[in-house]
C-alpha cells in the first residue's frame, strides 16, 4: 500500500464511522439514551427560545407545579423559594452542565490520550514517569481530591474543568496505555514504521483511531461520572457560584424544605439522574454494538 | 454621688413611672428602663402593675414543673476554652452551663440582675456600683466574691488577652500611644460582695454589655489553673461538664447541692452537633432525636407547621444584615452612586422574598423597632427614575458593574443580596454576587467595597451604631467617618430617658439614612423549634439559651 | 514470591512519599498563610512572626518537610485549628466511625451485588439479565445526593419510620445508618454487579466449561464448583478497589446525615482550611487507598494461576 492509497481511502472511511454510529439504532438501550441525551441539548440550546421566564427572575416563592400567574403565565414545575421558575431554571442550567460536563471530559481526554500514547509508544523512562505519576494521582480518593482542590484554589467552572482534568487524565492514560501496547505490535504500525513515518504520525493516524472503541465508551460513561462530580460539587456548596442554575445546587439550596415543597428538590434531582442515565445507556448500547461486530 | 429616693430607687424612676401612666413610655420601655437603673425585675414589674393595673402573675406558668430528665439540643458544638475571647454565642451557650454573668438579657429583651445582685449609677452615667449576690458557691467550693469580677475585668480589658471586651467596655479604657488600655481605676473593689466602675465616659449600655457572652465571669484562679474551661470547668452555674467534644457533643449534668438561682429541673443537658447543614437539624428534630433546636431557620418554618409534636417559637430581633458600601472606595466615594442604589430598594419586598416575611422592613439606619429608643421617621422608597438620574450624574449613566461580596450560610444573606440584585437591574446597575465560604468572607468583611454582613442583635440601638458607624472603631465595616453624626450619637447617648432619647435619636437616624451607607433590607425574626414537651422555654433575641427553668413533660 | 512483594509495598511506599511532598507543597510552602490560617486574619505581624519562629517555619523548606514526615510517621499530625485538639485525637475516632459504615455497607452490597451479578451472568441475554443489568445502570445513575435527598423525604419526613440524622449522640444505635448504608448501596451496588456479571459472563463462555456442561454435570453444581471460582477473581479486585471509591462516597452521605465520619471531617476540614486536619485526612485517605489496591493486586496474582509472578 502506497500513501496515496491510504489517503484516498479516507472518506470512505468516514462514511464507515457515520454507518458505525447509525448502528446503535439496532441497540434499543442504547437509543433511549441517546434520546435522554438529545432532549437535554435541545433544552439546553434552545433555553432562550424555550424557557419561560429568565432563570434569575423572581416572581412569587413555593408555588406548585402548573401555578398560574396572570398576565404573568404559567409556571409549570412551580416556583423555588425565592420565587424563581423552575422550568426555566432546568433548561438553563442544562446549559451549564452540558457545557462543563463535556468540556472537562475533553480536556481530560487531551492530557491522556498525549500521556497514554507517549506512554505506551515510547515506554522506556517517559513510560515509567507518567505511569508512577499516575499511579500516585489515582490513589486518591476522587472526591477526596476535588475537595481539596477546589477548597484551596476557590470555586469556579475553570477551577472545576482543571480539576477534573487533574483527577481523570491519569485514569484516561491508562486505558489508552494499555490498547497502544496491544496495536503497537500490529502489522499495519509496522509498515509504517518501515515507510519511516514519524512517531507522532504513527501514534495519531496510525494506532489512536483504531483504538477509538473502547475510548468512546468510556468517554460515555465519564461524562456521566462528571456531570455528578458537578451536581455532588454543587451540593456541597463548592460548585459554581450563583445564582446562574447549577442543578447540583439547586438541590442543596432547596432540600431543606423538600419536606414542605418537594417539587423544589426532586425536579432537579430528576433532571441530574435522567442526564446521566442518559449517557449510561448510551455506553451501554455501544459497548453492545461493538460487541457484535 | 447617686442620688437615693427615699425609698431607695434611682431618682429617675418616679419620673419614669410617671411617664408610663400617662402612656408616654410602653410597659417595656418601662420594665428595660428600670432594670437598667438597677430595680430588681420584682419591683419592676410590680410597679408597672400598679400604674397600668395588669397583672404579671398571670404570665407565669400555671402547670408545676416536673423534676428530670435531660434536654437534647442540637447546637454546633465550637471549642470553648476561654470565655474572654468567645466570638460565637453558640460558644457562650456552652459556656453559660459552666459559668455565668453579672447581669442577663432575658427573653423580653429586659437585661435583669444575675451574679450582681443590684446596681446603681450616678446621674452623669459615669460611675456604676454593682453589689454582687451573696452566697454563690464557685462548682469547687470557693465563694463567688469581688475579687473574680476584678480579675476578669482586669484580663478582659488586658491587650494581650485579645478579649473583645476591650470594645466592649471601652468607656473603662485609655488610649496610650494608639493602643487602648486599662484606665487606672476603673475598677475598684469596694468591698468583698461590691465593685465600682469608673468610667471615662458616660455608657447608659454597662448591664446590657455584662450580659453578653463574652463577659461570663471566671473563677478568679482561671489563668493560674491553666486557662482552659474546657479541661477545667470551674463554675458558679448548677451544671456540669462531663463530656465535651469539639465537633460532636457537650454533656452536663446537674450539680449536686444547692444552686443560688433556686429549683433547676433538668438532670442534664445534651448538645448534638449535627454540623453546619440545617436540613441535618431539622430531620434530627422531625425524627425526635433532640428535643429542642438552636436555631430554626426561616426557610424550614412551613415544614415545621405540618409537625403536631413541635413547638414553634418566633421572636422579632435587632438581628438584620446590611448591604455596606465602603465611602471612601470607589464608586461608593460618590454618595449619588450610594443614593441611586438606595432608591432601587424596595424594603418590603426584600423581606418577602428573601426572608419569607418574617420580620420588619429596614429603613436603612440599623435602628429598630424593637429598640426603645427607636424613633420613626419616613422610610426610603422605590424610585427607579431617581435612581437613574443620580447615576447619569455621577457619571454611570451607561450603567454600572458592581459586586457585593456576601457569606455563603446562612441561606438568607445570598439570597438577599440575589433578591437585591434582581432589583437594581431596571436602574442599570449590574450585581455580581460573589459568594464565598465562611472563612474566606469574614477574611474580608472589613475591606470590601461593597459586602453583606450579618448583625446581631444589641438590646440597645445606640450600642451597634457606636459599634459600627462612629468614626475609626474596629468594626466600621464602611469606613463611614462623619463628625456630625458622632457627635449627634454621643448627645443621644446622654440621654436615658426613652422619649427625650427617642427625640434625639431623629437626627441620627435621618443622617445614617441620608448618607446612604447602608441598605438594609429588614429586620429578621428568628425562630426556633423544640418539641411540645419542653416547658418554660423561651426564645431570646440574641439566641442564647437560658435552661435552668427548662422542664420536661414526661 | 518475596521480591513480588516487596516490589508492591515499595510501590506502595514510594507513592506515599510523593504525596506527602505534594501536599506538603500544596499547604504548607507559604510560612506566612499558614500563621493566617492559625492565628486567624486580625492578628499582627509581630504575632505571626512570633508564632513562626515558635513552629520552627524559618527552617529551610526541606528540613521542615522530613520534620512534618516525622511526625505523621510517629502519628503526630499537629494540632487541629478548627477543633483546638490534636488532630490525631480526633481523627482516629472518626475513622473508626466510617470503617463502621463502610463495612456495614460492604456486608449488604457485596452478597446482593454477586448474587445478582453471576444470576445475570448465567445466561447472558436472558431477560433476567437484561433486568439485572438495566436496574444497575439506573441505581448507578442516581448520584448519592438525589437518592439521600428522596430516601429522607420518604422514610423520615412522610412516613417516619426512620431517623433522619445519624449523629450516635446517645451511643451506637444501628437504627441510624440504614439510611446511610443504604444511600451508599444504592449508588455502589450497581458498578460491582457489572463487574461480576461481566467475569461470569466471560467464564462461561470458557471450553472447560462448555466441556463439563457437555459432560452432564448438574448445572448447579457446574455453577458452583467451578465457574464461580474463576468468576470471582475480577470481583475481588473491584470489591478492595471499591474502598477507595467508599472512602469518596461517605464525603457526601456523612454530610448529609450529620454522621461523625472521616468524609464529614475532611470536607469540615477543607471548608474551614484547617490545614493539618486536611493533610493528616488526605494521607490517610492515600493510605488507605494505596494499601487496598496493593492488596488487590496481590491477591489477584495469587488467586489467578494464569498470571506469572513478575520478577
Amino acid at each position: 500500500m502506497t500513501d496515496n492509497a491510504i489517503r484516498s481511502a479516507r472518506p470512505s472511511k468516514i462514511m464507515q464511522y457515520l454507518r458505525r454510529a447509525a448502528l446503535i439504532r439496532e441497540s434499543w438501550v442504547g437509543s433511549i439514551g441517546l434520546g435522554i441525551i438529545v432532549f437535554w441539548v435541545a433544552m439546553a440550546l434552545l433555553a432562550p427560545l424555550l424557557a419561560p421566564f429568565p432563570p434569575n427572575a423572581q416572581y412569587v416563592p413555593f408555588m406548585a407545579p402548573g401555578f398560574n400567574l396572570p398576565p404573568t403565565g404559567t409556571f409549570w414545575l412551580g416556583t423555588d423559594h425565592l420565587g424563581r421558575d423552575i422550568l426555566s431554571r432546568l433548561m438553563w442550567g442544562a446549559r451549564t452542565v452540558l457545557f462543563y460536563a463535556p468540556l472537562a471530559t475533553f480536556c481530560a481526554y487531551a492530557v491522556g490520550i498525549l500521556m497514554g500514547l507517549a506512554a505506551g509508544y515510547k515506554r522506556g523512562w517517559i513510560d515509567d514517569v507518567l505511569s508512577r505519576s499516575a499511579d500516585v494521582i489515582l490513589s486518591f480518593p476522587i472526591l477526596v481530591l476535588y475537595v481539596v482542590i477546589i477548597t484551596t484554589f476557590g470555586a469556579s467552572g475553570i477551577n472545576i474543568v482543571l480539576a477534573v482534568t487533574f483527577a481523570s487524565a491519569p485514569g484516561i492514560m491508562r486505558i489508552v496505555r494499555g490498547l497502544v501496547l496491544d496495536l503497537r505490535n500490529r502489522d499495519y504500525v509496522a509498515a509504517a514504521q518501515t515507510r519511516g513515518e514519524s512517531s507522532l504520525y504513527i501514534m495519531f493516524v496510525e494506532i489512536l483511531p483504531n483504538a477509538r472503541g473502547p475510548l468512546i465508551v468510556d468517554a460515555c460513561l465519564r461524562v456521566g461520572y462528571v456531570i455528578i462530580t458537578i451536581g455532588v460539587l454543587g451540593f456541597l456548596g463548592l460548585g459554581l457560584p450563583p445564582p446562574d442554575p447549577d442543578w447540583g445546587g439547586m438541590v442543596n439550596e432547596t432540600r431543606g424544605m423538600a419536606m414542605s415543597f418537594p417539587h423544589m428538590t426532586i425536579f432537579p434531582c430528576i433532571a441530574i439522574s435522567s442526564l446521566v442515565l442518559g449517557f449510561n445507556l448510551l455506553a451501554d448500547g455501544l459497548r453492545e454494538v461493538s460487541l457484535r461486530d | 454621688m447617686t442620688k437615693k429616693t427615699t425609698d431607695g430607687l434611682h431618682s429617675y424612676i418616679p419620673r419614669l413611672a410617671e411617664q408610663l401612666g400617662q402612656g408616654r413610655v410602653g410597659r417595656r420601655d418601662f420594665l428595660r428602663t428600670a432594670a437598667l437603673l438597677g430595680v430588681s425585675s420584682t419591683v419592676a414589674y410590680g410597679l408597672a402593675d400598679k400604674i397600668m393595673g395588669t397583672s404579671s402573675a398571670a404570665l407565669a406558668q400555671s402547670a408545676t414543673p416536673k423534676k428530670g430528665g435531660t434536654l437534647r439540643v442540637s447546637m454546633n458544638v465550637k471549642e470553648i476554652s476561654d470565655p474572654a475571647i468567645y466570638d460565637w454565642s453558640e460558644k457562650g451557650n456552652i459556656g453559660r452551663h459552666i459559668v455565668e454573668s453579672l447581669t442577663q438579657v432575658g427573653s423580653d429583651n429586659v437585661t435583669r440582675p444575675h451574679l450582681a445582685e443590684s446596681w446603681d449609677a450616678s446621674d452623669d452615667l459615669k460611675t456604676w456600683t454593682f453589689r454582687l449576690r451573696k452566697g454563690v458557691k464557685w462548682s469547687n467550693g470557693d465563694d463567688f466574691i469581688a475579687d473574680d469580677v476584678v480579675f476578669n475585668f482586669e484580663r478582659w480589658l488586658d491587650p494581650a488577652t485579645g478579649s473583645s471586651n476591650l470594645g466592649r467596655f471601652s468607656s473603662m479604657t485609655v488610649e496610650e500611644g494608639g493602643k487602648k488600655k486599662m484606665a487606672p481605676n476603673a475598677i475598684e473593689r469596694v468591698d468583698a460582695h461590691t465593685v465600682r466602675f469608673n468610667l471615662q465616659t458616660a455608657d447608659i449600655a454597662l448591664p446590657e454589655s455584662m450580659g453578653d457572652y463574652p463577659a461570663l465571669i471566671v473563677h478568679r484562679n482561671f489563668t493560674k489553673q491553666g486557662g482552659n474551661l474546657a479541661e477545667n470547668p470551674v463554675g458558679t452555674s448548677p451544671f456540669a461538664l462531663k463530656n465535651f467534644r469539639v465537633g460532636e457533643t457537650a454533656v452536663f449534668e446537674r450539680r449536686e447541692g444547692a444552686y443560688w438561682g433556686g429549683e433547676v429541673y433538668l438532670d442534664g443537658i445534651q448538645y448534638v452537633d449535627h454540623g453546619d447543614d440545617h436540613s441535618a437539624w431539622l430531620a434530627a428534630i422531625a425524627s425526635n432525636q433532640v428535643d429542642l433546636l438552636y436555631r430554626l431557620i426561616a426557610q424550614n418554618v412551613p415544614a415545621i407547621k405540618q409537625m403536631p409534636q413541635l413547638q414553634m417559637y418566633e421572636t422579632v430581633t435587632g438581628q438584620t444584615g446590611v448591604a455596606r458600601m465602603k465611602v471612601d472606595q470607589k464608586p461608593f466615594d460618590d454618595i449619588r452612586v450610594r443614593q441611586a442604589i438606595q432608591a432601587c430598594i424596595d424594603h418590603g419586598r426584600l423581606l418577602e422574598i428573601a426572608y419569607q416575611g418574617f420580620g420588619v422592613p429596614g429603613e436603612d439606619h440599623h435602628v429598630s423597632p424593637v429598640h426603645p429608643e427607636y424613633a420613626k421617621i419616613p422610610a426610603m422608597t422605590q424610585d427607579y427614575d431617581k435612581a437613574r438620574k443620580l447615576l447619569a450624574e455621577a457619571g454611570h449613566g451607561n450603567g454600572l458593574d458592581l459586586t457585593i461580596d456576601c457569606v455563603a450560610q446562612p441561606a438568607w444573606e445570598p439570597n438577599t443580596c440575589l433578591a437585591l440584585a434582581e432589583m437594581l437591574k431596571p436602574a442599570g446597575i449590574n450585581l455580581k454576587v460573589n459568594i464565598l465560604p465562611g472563612g474566606t468572607y469574614w477574611d474580608r468583611w472589613t475591606t470590601t467595597p461593597f459586602g453583606f454582613t450579618s448583625w446581631t442583635h444589641r438590646p440597645l440601638g445606640v450600642q451597634v451604631l457606636n459599634l459600627a458607624y462612629r468614626s475609626g472603631v474596629a468594626w466600621n465595616e464602611s469606613s463611614y467617618a462623619n463628625p456630625e453624626f458622632d457627635k449627634l450619637l454621643d448627645d443621644a447617648m446622654g440621654v436615658l430617658d426613652p422619649t427625650k432619647r427617642k427625640e434625639k435619636m431623629v437626627p441620627v437616624q435621618k443622617l445614617l439614612q441620608q448618607d446612604a451607607v447602608i441598605i438594609q433590607p429588614y429586620w429578621r425574626s428568628i425562630f426556633t423549634v423544640a418539641n411540645k414537651k419542653v416547658k418554660g422555654f423561651e426564645i431570646q433575641p440574641a439566641e442564647e439559651m437560658h435552661l435552668n427553668k427548662v422542664w420536661l413533660d414526661a | 514470591m518475596v521480591i513480588f512483594l516487596a516490589k508492591r509495598v515499595g510501590y506502595m511506599l514510594l507513592t506515599m512519599l510523593v504525596v506527602s511532598i505534594l501536599l506538603f507543597l500544596l499547604l504548607e510552602v507559604n510560612g506566612e498563610s499558614v500563621a493566617v490560617k492559625v492565628l486567624g486574619p486580625y492578628t499582627s505581624i509581630e504575632q505571626r512572626n512570633i508564632w513562626l519562629e515558635n513552629n520552627g517555619y524559618f527552617r529551610p523548606l526541606y528540613v521542615r518537610y522530613f520534620d512534618w514526615l516525622f511526625g505523621i510517621a510517629t502519628g503526630d499530625f499537629g494540632q487541629s485549628i478548627r477543633f483546638k485538639a490534636p488532630v490525631s485525637d480526633i481523627l482516629w475516632d472518626r475513622l473508626g466511625n466510617t470503617a463502621i459504615l463502610g463495612a456495614a455497607t460492604y456486608a449488604i452490597m457485596v452478597p446482593v451485588s454477586l448474587t445478582l451479578g453471576v444470576l445475570a451472568g448465567m445466561k447472558e441475554g436472558s431477560a433476567l439479565d437484561r433486568t439485572i443489568s438495566l436496574t444497575s445502570i439506573g441505581t448507578t445513575s442516581v448520584p448519592e445526593f438525589a437518592s439521600a435527598v428522596l430516601l429522607a423525604f420518604i422514610f423520615v419526613f412522610t412516613l417516619g419510620w426512620l431517623p433522619g440524622t445519624s449523629a450516635m449522640s446517645g451511643g451506637f444505635d444501628p437504627v441510624q445508618l440504614i439510611l446511610p448504608v443504604l444511600v451508599l448501596f444504592l449508588y455502589g451496588f450497581g458498578y460491582l454487579v457489572r463487574m461480576t456479571r461481566a467475569s461470569m459472563a466471560e467464564v462461561m463462555q470458557t471450553p472447560y466449561i462448555r466441556t463439563a456442561i457437555l459432560k452432564g454435570l448438574p448445572y448447579r453444581q457446574v455453577i458452583l464448583r467451578h465457574a464461580l471460582r474463576n468468576a470471582l477473581i475480577a470481583p475481588f479486585t473491584v470489591i478492595m478497589l471499591q474502598i477507595n471509591w467508599l472512602l469518596s462516597g461517605v464525603i457526601v452521605v456523612e454530610f448529609f446525615f450529620a454522621y461523625k465520619g472521616f468524609g464529614a471531617l475532611l470536607l469540615e476540614a477543607s471548608l474551614n482550611q484547617d490545614i493539618y486536619m486536611i493533610q493528616a485526612c488526605a494521607m490517610v485517605a492515600v493510605f488507605v487507598a494505596v494499601t487496598t489496591q496493593t492488596i488487590a493486586d496481590i491477591g489477584y496474582t495469587y488467586l489467578n494461576p494464569r498470571i506469572r509472578l513478575g520478577g
